[in-house]
């Protein structure tokens, strides 16, 4: 099956995914019990006032109605209204989706730039001091918590060193560079503003390292289990017969080998990170879709939350998608299987 | 050759990245023109006719300006009693339905357009069409009309006590009639993330979920304010709050946990501020189910929670028990009503004269407030030496408001503070038998004599007259204890010494009077 056509019938998926996330999370919504239109009113006012909410937001509707309302909507491009913000839903995730985009890759980038050397480093040195040290990396990663790591990295670094600051994503102080891709970082080099770029990266660096310290611990767990499988292979020994040196041999020959099934795991990371930024975006400040969704579950903002779910599904999929093409691309054998 | 090209971009890049990192990063510290307020979340919407939210309103109440504003005392305290702010003067009919306001001239909105009666009438009927929370406050039927061009007149269906210093309410905000062209339903989309007001400050900028800037209004009729920029952080940690505080990026630290305050009261160059409150934490005691449809359980439960202990183990200190339904600084308390205190042998006394209770009851909480577990814990084990079973239930704060809004409970914890100054906010909500749930009678609780007194009370514009009225119905219901009235909790502050002027006002928690504050060199 070509590649076309792999696109072709996961786009098609795709559009069933998302009509059975729409389905599922409309339907545990209205089953919480809570009245959106009385958090809207406030607590202290009169019936009247909250029914005309409720009328006003079609509530008074039966389910099925305004179900088929918001997929009405949301065909059309249109996630309908934040009830808490009182600004369309598509609005709001456009400005917090890239900083938490923004964020997940940034610690993904870290995860991999680290967990794959340090995979590779404790197979080739398999039970040596690095071994070992890489063993107590990916434990402590798995088994802190964010928010507490957070903590003691803002701590160090920004209360006793002062090196870097404690939150947001760029000074308040500086001008924000005009919005293009949403990735301040991105989009203070276009505008040709090394300064707002400098402060993006400050900021960027201890939340991406507190993200993605629990996945480097897995990436490079994952390499070095796949690095030691591949380097029993009979071509690695042929290779060292043939006089190729051991830098080669792991770089050249077992690595890119090794990195197959690693692209799974970095695929599933990256969806994690998406969603597992709430804790992190909350103790550095960032701007991120993780205050907005918790902060939406908490006012009952059921097109915010719904909103939020459908976005973070499609880059799920998506996500998926890439692993697969990525998969069909650097293995042939599976290119043939398809 | 290939590798050459790739030295020089690695090292361009690292360059780039060198310089850009080590550009020189402001700091709020020894700025005398930039004043940073960290706060805990985001506002939700700007717009003071839909805004029902302390946290919102540290924006918006700068913003704009209202008919009547609350005095301060000459020693620089906040008062509840009010004074003209728009309105230079005005009178009310004899039977108190007909309120007429001359209003001062000179004000004007950001956009330089003058604060005019039509204005008034505009922001008020806007406020009554939406008819969103901050409505409530106000009569219904009440008509706003433009008496004059700068005359205003507020006609009621029914006198209504309190009109007066509903007007100084956050929702009472004067709006430019400029944002009628702003979009569908009265401009409330734009409004809701922009300003219009005529206040010392005005909104320029909103980065979503980082900061808020404002900036003087360059029309504003008053003073000019001292502050060249007010800029409102938003940093949901609170040990990242005081960690900014500590280090000067930020001048005032909102919403710190009591043992943060703690720790900061002795820290160079920080303030830990005290005020006198009129929030006040309570217990819900559902009066329709048993066994708290017996006044003696109820009277039982009163005298078996050690408020002193609550106050001093929960609070650090920081509070005073209420005396009543009507809290400390508020005029109208009766001081006379009796005020319940730990007697374990009374309360078992009380519930031998109820026959016992043997019926579990729910104890509702969320985590909304981090102090109503604690609360709730330490009432269980009060009432587990009366024998009474009480069963914790920690839910999420929307499900628990349902809860209260069916009645379908037997103790729940919550606080309240007052919209506008007047013991109405404590009385008429509270007991008033047309407000039973999460309207303000959250104890289910009903006395026809009760609801006669509350009625003549806010039709009364005789002060003396509703003092007594108010006074009657405390005792009727400390009496019946209709609630278990636990304490008015100190709102404390965490400041940098180098800030100016700050009044504390206790009708406006968590709002600051930004006009009239400075940072010192």
């Amino acid at each position: 099956m070509s590649f076309l056509n792999v696109i072709r019938r996961r786009l098609m998926f795709l559009i069933l995914v998302l009509f059975g996330v729409t389905v599922i999370t409309f339907t545990i919504s209205n089953l919480i019990p809570g009245d959106p239109a009385r958090m809207i009113a406030g607590d202290r006012a009169t019936p009247e006032i909250v029914q005309n909410i409720r009328e006003d937001l079609g509530l008074d509707k039966p389910l099925p109605i305004q179900y088929l309302r918001y997929l009405e909507g949301v065909v059309q491009g249109d996630f309908g209204n934040s009830i808490r913000t009182r600004r369309p839903v598509l609005e709001d995730l456009r400005i917090f989706f890239p900083a938490t985009l923004e964020l997940a890759l940034t610690a993904l980038f870290f995860a991999t730039a680290l967990g794959i050397p340090l995979g590779v480093a404790s197979a080739v040195w398999k039970d040596k001091p690095i071994d070992h040290f890489v063993r107590v990396i990916a434990v402590t990663g798995i088994s802190t918590p964010a928010f507490w790591l957070g903590l003691l990295v803002i701590l160090l670094f920004y209360g006793n060193l002062g090196w870097l600051p404690s939150g947001g994503r760029i000074d308040p102080s500086l001008e924000m560079p005009t919005r293009v891709t949403g990735f301040l970082m991105i989009d203070s080099l276009l505008a040709g503003d090394l300064t707002a770029f400098g402060s993006a990266l400050k900021h960027i660096l201890l939340p991406a390292f507190t993200l993605g310290f629990v996945h480097l611990g897995v990436v490079a767990r994952q390499v070095r289990a796949a690095m030691l499988e591949e380097l029993q292979q009979d071509y690695i020994r042929t290779a060292k017969a043939n006089g190729l040196s051991r830098f080669k041999v792991v770089f050249t020959e077992a690595l890119p080998n090794a990195m197959i099934p690693s692209i799974t795991v970095l695929g599933l990371a990256l969806g994690d990170l998406l969603y597992g930024a709430v804790l992190t975006e909350t103790v550095f400040a960032w701007p991120g879709m993780g205050a907005y969704v918790v902060n939406s579950i908490q006012a009952l903002d059921f097109p915010a939350v719904m909103g939020f779910t459908v976005v973070v599904s499609l880059a799920y999929v998506l996500i998926n998608l890439a692993v697969d093409l990525i998969y069909m691309a650097v293995d042939p054998r599976i290119r043939e299987v398809s | 050759m290939k590798n050459s090209h790739w030295f020089q971009v690695v090292g361009a890049a690292a360059v780039t990245v060198g310089m850009a990192v080590n550009a020189p990063v402001a700091m709020a510290d020894g700025d005398a023109d930039l004043l940073v307020v960290a706060k805990a979340s985001d506002p939700q919407t700007l717009d003071p006719a839909q805004t029902m939210d302390n946290n919102d309103w540290t924006v918006t109440y700068p913003l704009y300006q209202r008919l009547v504003a609350y005095d301060v005392s000459e020693d620089g305290k906040g008062l509840t009693s009010v004074i003209g702010e728009l309105a230079s003067t005005w009178t009310a009919s004899d039977d108190g339905t007909v309120w007429t306001f001359d209003l001062a001239s000179g004000n004007a909105f950001s956009d330089g357009a003058t604060v005019d009666a039509a204005a008034v009438e505009y922001s008020f009927n806007r406020l009554m069409d939406l008819g969103r929370g901050p409505s409530e406050a106000f009569p219904g039927g009440m008509k706003v009309e433009a008496t004059g061009d700068m005359q205003v007149t507020f006609t009621l269906e029914q006198p209504f006590a309190p009109f007066l210093y509903t007007l100084a309410n956050n929702g009472a905000g004067i709006v430019n009639p400029a944002v009628e062209g702003k979009g569908d339903d009265h401009g409330t989309e734009w409004l809701s993330a922009n300003s219009a007001g005529s206040g010392a400050y005005m909104l320029t900028g909103w980065e979503r979920g980082q900061s808020l800037v404002l900036e003087p209004n360059p029309n504003y009729g008053g003073a000019t304010p001292e502050i060249e920029k007010i800029r409102v952080d938003i940093i949901a940690e609170a040990a990242a709050r005081r960690l900014k505080l500590e280090a000067g990026d930020v001048h005032i630290a909102e919403s710190l946990p009591v043992d943060q305050l703690d720790a900061l009261g002795s820290k160079d160059g920080i303030e830990v501020q005290n005020y006198p409150s009129l929030k006040v934490t309570y217990l819900y005691l559902n009066n329709k189910v048993a066994p708290l449809d017996n006044v003696d359980v109820r009277r039982a439960i009163s005298a078996a929670v050690d408020y002193q202990g609550i106050i001093d183990g929960i609070l650090d200190g920081n509070g005073v028990q209420m005396h009543g339904p009507i809290p400390e600084g508020m005029w109208g308390q009766n001081k006379n009503a009796t005020q319940y205190s730990y007697d374990l042998t009374s309360a078992k006394k009380a519930l031998d004269v109820a026959g016992g209770a043997s019926e579990e009851i729910s104890f509702l909480y969320s985590d909304r407030d981090p102090l109503w577990e604690p609360i709730a814990i330490a009432t269980q084990a009060y009432l587990s030496q009366l024998g009474l079973n009480v069963k914790l239930e920690k839910l999420a704060n929307a499900t628990m408001r349902e809860r209260f809004d069916t009645g379908e409970f037997g103790i729940a914890t919550g606080n309240w503070s007052p919209d506008f100054a007047d013991p109405y906010m404590f009385t008429n909500y509270w007991f008033d038998s047309k407000r039973h749930g999460l309207a303000g009678n959250r104890s289910w609780y009903s006395n026809d004599k009760v609801d006669g007194l509350l009625q003549q009370a806010v039709v009364s514009s005789d002060t003396a007259e509703r003092t007594a009225l108010y006074g009657e119905l405390q005792e009727i219901v400390t009496d019946e204890a209709a609630y278990v009235y636990l304490f008015q909790k100190d709102y404390r502050i965490a400041v940098r010494d180098d800030v100016e002027g700050f009044v504390f006002n206790p009708m406006l928690e968590d709002i600051f009077n930004f006009g009239g504050m400075s940072l010192s060199d």
